[in-house]
């Protein structure tokens, strides 16, 4: 029994300090946006909303948080429309290998690092004259989180029975039927993870952004501005605002992901959500 | 009829935002600039450029370096906190991945903005050496250097690492765990005969995308790296700013990319080995 107990504390110590170091960073930012700072001590009598109050008067960083938002919403749709189309034309028998390995390619974005999307997006759009601004970082968001968004939805297409498709088809409905009635309820789950999944990749999105960004800069990219020149406490504010909205989504993506996953067994009792 | 046609509209999209990109991109890398302006025709001249300058090639070979350091004590801190995580009970399980989720969701220049906060002259880590009696002066070496920028990555990257090798470890079934059992082996028998070879290729693919991330990344090296953590990633990005110098930029990628597919071939090899398919 004993080297066991001392295997659980050399692990468990390793698993405290880890988790530690990956709030520490966190912590701060939320003691911050209540506490001023005075010679590197929290000084803990100053307790305040006022970086709150004032966060709401600061319009350039309202402006780069519309953006943000504006591009995420933008970016999710057009993925999540694409990757399900190339996820049921994949799934389709009549797709032949070689047209199939366009998952491969939607997978390069993603697998290559962020800074040569953001590169090869660049050149493309100066060589097409496009002008750089959120259309530009819209597509370039786009094409990051198709990979993950097409990753879910093939998964749940996979799993949902041929049988299913089958019995729609012999019972006299048309495609457009078979989808609008068997496939789109069944994959209502995946495409909400997805799209909820994808637009926190994009939300956060930076380095990609950067080589895309014209005038226009989205809450990351100001956020960076912001920090070469020195920050304003209220950035320690508008983190923690974000952050409690981003672990609220997270709970909603947990949960939906459980069903996601845990389909086969039950998949008629989770289609009828 | 009409799935070929479908596939077709599908690919003229990935062709156009995807491969087209890639292929300018890698085109570009053989363009040269004269006098601001980029000069189409195909030369060799960047990468003679970059073999034959020294402070690009040690700058290159640092930041290997640098990743590999990052991507080899994230497998150990990795590793540990997922074996730790998983000989958990299911709730304890949930709980612990969220608590490991949650820092993901948290904006990463926000992240790297703390992590100074963190290491600086005034920051938390000195005033805590300085109660603990280590040094009386804070230190100046814990900010704007390669120690900076390799400690942010580790912290910003960590759970990239234990998310795989925690799914590794779960894939195991408890088939083979309870037949070693019955048969004798004893429990470190067990972890270092059955548990670790059929998690580890997980782990590696882990560490494999952590060394990519960490190559490219210019984000952490510009804002805790000072001039002393000057990494690859930040040479190839100045070449879109003041450099000005797309081709030698693009270029420059294409020796990362290469690197980056190269790590990525292997580490999909790796990952599933024959005795686990």
């Amino acid at each position: 029994m004993k080297p066991g107990r001392l295997r659980d504390i050399l692990l468990g110590s390793t698993t405290v300090a880890v988790f530690v170091l990956l709030y520490l960073p966190i912590l701060l930012v939320f003691v911050l946006s209540f506490f001023s700072m005075r010679r590197g001590r929290i000084n803990w009598q100053s307790f305040s909303v006022d970086w709150y109050v004032r966060l709401f008067e600061n319009e350039a960083l309202g402006a780069a948080l519309y953006k943000s938002l504006v591009v995420g919403l933008l970016a999710v749709a057009g993925a999540t429309v694409f990757a399900t189309l190339v996820a049921l034309y994949v799934n389709s028998a009549r797709a032949s290998r070689l047209s199939k390995s366009i998952e491969y390619v939607i997978y390069l974005p993603f697998l290559l690092p962020p800074i040569i999307t953001g590169l090869s997006l660049l050149i493309m759009f100066r060589e097409l004259d496009v002008p750089r601004g959120l259309f530009t970082i819209t597509v370039g968001h786009a094409v990051f989180v198709l990979a993950i968004v097409y990753r879910i939805i093939l998964t749940r297409l996979k799993a949902l029975s041929g049988t299913l498709v089958e019995a729609a088809h012999d019972l006299g409905a048309s495609r457009l039927q078979t989808f609008r009635y068997i496939i789109l309820p069944n994959l209502r789950t995946p495409l909400l993870t997805a799209g909820l999944l994808a637009f926190a990749l994009s939300f956060d999105e930076t380095m990609i952004t950067l080589f895309l960004t014209g005038a226009e800069a989205t809450l990351p990219v100001r956020l960076y501005a912001m920090m070469r020149v020195g920050f304003t406490p209220e950035i320690n504010a508008l983190v923690t605002l974000v952050l409690g909205f981003s672990i609220v989504l997270t709970i909603v993506v947990a949960l939906t992901w459980r069903n996601t996953t845990g389909l086969e067994g039950h998949s008629s009792r989770s289609s009828g959500q | 009829m009409r799935g070929s046609v479908a596939g077709l509209a599908l690919w003229a999209v990935a062709v156009l935002l995807i491969l087209g990109p890639l292929a300018s991109f890698l085109v570009y890398g053989f363009f040269s600039v004269e006098a601001n302006d980029i000069v189409y025709e195909l030369t060799l001249a960047n990468f003679a450029d970059i073999a034959a300058n020294s402070s690009y090639l040690t700058t290159f070979f640092r930041t290997l370096r640098l990743a590999f350091e990052v991507a080899a004590t994230n497998l150990v801190l990795g590793y540990a906190v997922a074996y730790f995580i998983w000989l958990r009970s299911r709730l304890w399980q949930s709980i612990l991945i969220v608590g490991l989720a949650i820092p993901l969701l948290m904006s990463y220049i926000i992240k790297i903005y703390a992590m100074r906060g963190i290491l600086g002259t005034n920051g938390l880590l000195n005033r805590a050496l300085i109660m603990l009696g280590v040094t009386d002066e804070p230190l100046t070496v814990l900010l704007f250097n390669l120690t900076a920028v390799r400690t942010t990555l580790v912290v910003v990257l960590l759970p990239f690492m234990v998310l795989p090798i925690f799914v590794a470890l779960e894939r195991i079934s408890d088939t083979i765990l309870s037949a070693a059992k019955d048969l004798g082996a004893r429990e470190s028998h067990i972890f270092f005969r059955v548990v670790l070879p059929l998690s580890l290729p997980g782990a590696l693919v882990g560490a494999m995308f952590t060394f990519v991330l960490a190559t490219g990344d210019f984000l952490a090296p510009e804002l805790v790296g000072g001039i002393q953590g000057f990494t690859y990633g930040r040479l190839v990005f100045s070449q879109f700013g003041l450099a000005y110098n797309w081709p030698l930029g693009a270029a420059m990628s294409i020796i990362l990319m290469i690197v980056a597919l190269v790590v990525i071939s292997v580490a999909l090899r790796v990952g599933n080995p024959r005795y686990l398919k």
